[in-house]
């Protein structure tokens, strides 16, 4: 029993990922990550120059809402509210940070870059293959992203060109919401390797006492344990019209987490906001909880239940029903109390 | 409001008022610290130290490395006491910033 996943070309020892974020952005962090046993790492995305102003971020920048002192990372139910933005340093800075990365790591480096001019996607794309790193995900998806961009126009265009420059595998992180299965198709027809479904949402909340947004008075990104229930969804729904593999990302708090991603057909799964309120050992947990599945079910390796879940979906016209009728009756009563 | 949600409501929804002049960092209000050890764990930026202080009641009390935070709001919430506060970073160099000051101004979806 293994949990070694093959994934695009590369051997990996987990198919948990540290995914972009504040947890792959300094050299040491990789080596966390490594210490605990990811699969890979995907690196803090990078913003081209127009987008400068989004490597300064604002303070603070993190608010975990509902969130239960005495149970703290236990719970099932919290929110991490954010406004982080783009990788702080200069596109130099990002080239050597994935440079260094890559001289020390022994697990793969996948980079991961923001942009809207296809000139831009292109020249970062090439970079970041230059510098080593094993694949680039392109981050068309960021709850901070401007509104200006979109994915018909400025983002296919981007996938068109990067895949048509690089060699190494293009991943490409798409949203939540009603056209991802679309956006997959899209992302899949013009030659990516994978899609990672999803980022987070753009979220909002107000506090009631100044009556005004709280933090910075503007939409920030918003995740956490109860996300998992919409991505899991986006997964199967796109298992089942893709062939290229997909990522899986959102609320995975723990190994039961993971597996259901499998389930539904992801290869495999970008973890962040428990190793950002439980600690960087939630990798190894995580892989530990997987383990003890796979020889609680007698299974070789994940490969073997992928997407086995899809296999026991139904379709609504197929849902046996039964009539509520004679039960609803007393509910329904408005004749015999004179309102009809 | 009076109600057990607000009794201990970690940080402050708003952003201190010194934010347009000075970045925040935070910083703990030691004699209220119970030494409790929650809030090492929290800072994702090794920011937080246990310190011994033998006059304290607790002998211990935790400490915010300046140099290493990042202001990023975590440490408040794992606080029982709410012994965080903000201060400004009188050290740091560079001015506030703006979002799109000259580039992209279209940033609603
Ligand atoms: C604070 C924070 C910063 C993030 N920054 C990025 C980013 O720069 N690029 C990106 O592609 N995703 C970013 N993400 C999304 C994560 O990579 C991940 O897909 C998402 O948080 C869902 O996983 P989780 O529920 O395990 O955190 C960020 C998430 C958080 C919480
Ligand atoms: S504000 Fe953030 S970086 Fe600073 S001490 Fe608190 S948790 Fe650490
Ligand atoms: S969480 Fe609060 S009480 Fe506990 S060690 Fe930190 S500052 Fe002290």
């Amino acid at each position: 029993m293994s949990l070694t996943t093959r994934f695009l070309g590369l051997t990996l020892q987990s198919p948990v990922f540290v995914a972009s974020g504040p947890a792959s952005h300094d050299v040491n962090q990789i080596r966390l990550a490594e210490e605990q046993k990811a699969g890979a790492v995907v690196l803090k995305t990078a913003c081209s120059d127009k987008y400068e102003h989004m490597r300064s971020w604002p303070r603070p920048r993190y608010k975990l809402l509902d969130w239960d002192k005495q149970i703290a990372g236990r719970s099932k139910s919290f929110s991490l509210y954010s406004y982080e933005q783009g990788y702080s340093g200069t596109l130099e800075d990002y080239w050597e940070f994935i440079r260094v990365c890559k001289k020390h790591a022994t697990i793969p480096i996948i980079g991961s870059i923001f942009a809207d001019d296809a000139r831009d996607w292109q020249e970062m794309a090439k970079q970041v293959e230059q510098c080593g790193a094993d694949a680039v995900e392109l981050d068309i998806s960021s709850p901070h992203r401007p509104g200006s961009v979109a994915f018909e126009t400025t983002f296919v265009a981007a996938i068109k060109i990067v895949v048509k420059s690089v060699k190494i595998p293009v991943l490409v992180k798409l949203g939540p919401g009603h056209e991802v299965v679309q956006q997959c198709l899209v992302a899949e027809e013009f030659g990516a390797s994978a899609v990672s479904l999803c980022n987070r949402m753009r979220g909002f909340d107000v506090d009631i006492e100044s009556q005004r947004p709280i933090l910075h008075g503007y939409y920030a990104g918003i995740g956490g344990p109860w996300a998992k229930h919409y991505t899991l969804r986006h997964v199967a729904e796109a298992a089942q019209e893709i062939k290229i593999p997909i990522s899986g990302t959102g609320g995975v708090m723990s190994g039961e987490d993971v597996i259901k991603y499998v389930l539904l057909g992801a290869s495999t799964v970008q973890i962040l906001s428990v190793i950002m309120v439980n600690g960087w050992d939630s990798i190894s947990r995580i892989n530990a909880e997987i383990e003890e599945y796979l020889t609680r079910k007698g299974l070789n390796s994940l490969e073997q239940i992928r997407g086995k879940a899809l296999e026991a979906m139904t379709s609504p016209e197929d849902i046996i029903r039964w009539s509520g009728e004679p039960k609803a009756g007393a509910r329904n009563d408005w004749k015999k109390r004179g309102m009809e | 409001m009076g109600n057990e949600q607000t009794k201990y409501p970690g940080l402050p929804p708003l952003p201190p008022p010194f934010v347009k002049e000075f970045p925040p960092i935070a910083v703990v209000v030691e004699e209220k610290c119970i030494a409790c050890d929650r809030c090492p764990p929290l800072c994702f930026f090794d920011a937080i130290i246990m310190e011994n202080r033998p006059e304290h009641k607790y002998k211990r009390t935790a400490v915010v490395v300046p140099e290493n935070c990042t202001g990023c709001g975590l440490c408040f919430e794992a606080c029982p006491v709410d012994a965080f506060l903000w201060t400004p970073d009188k050290t740091a160099g560079s001015g506030p910033l703006r979002a799109a000051q000259e580039t992209d101004k279209d940033m609603d979806v």
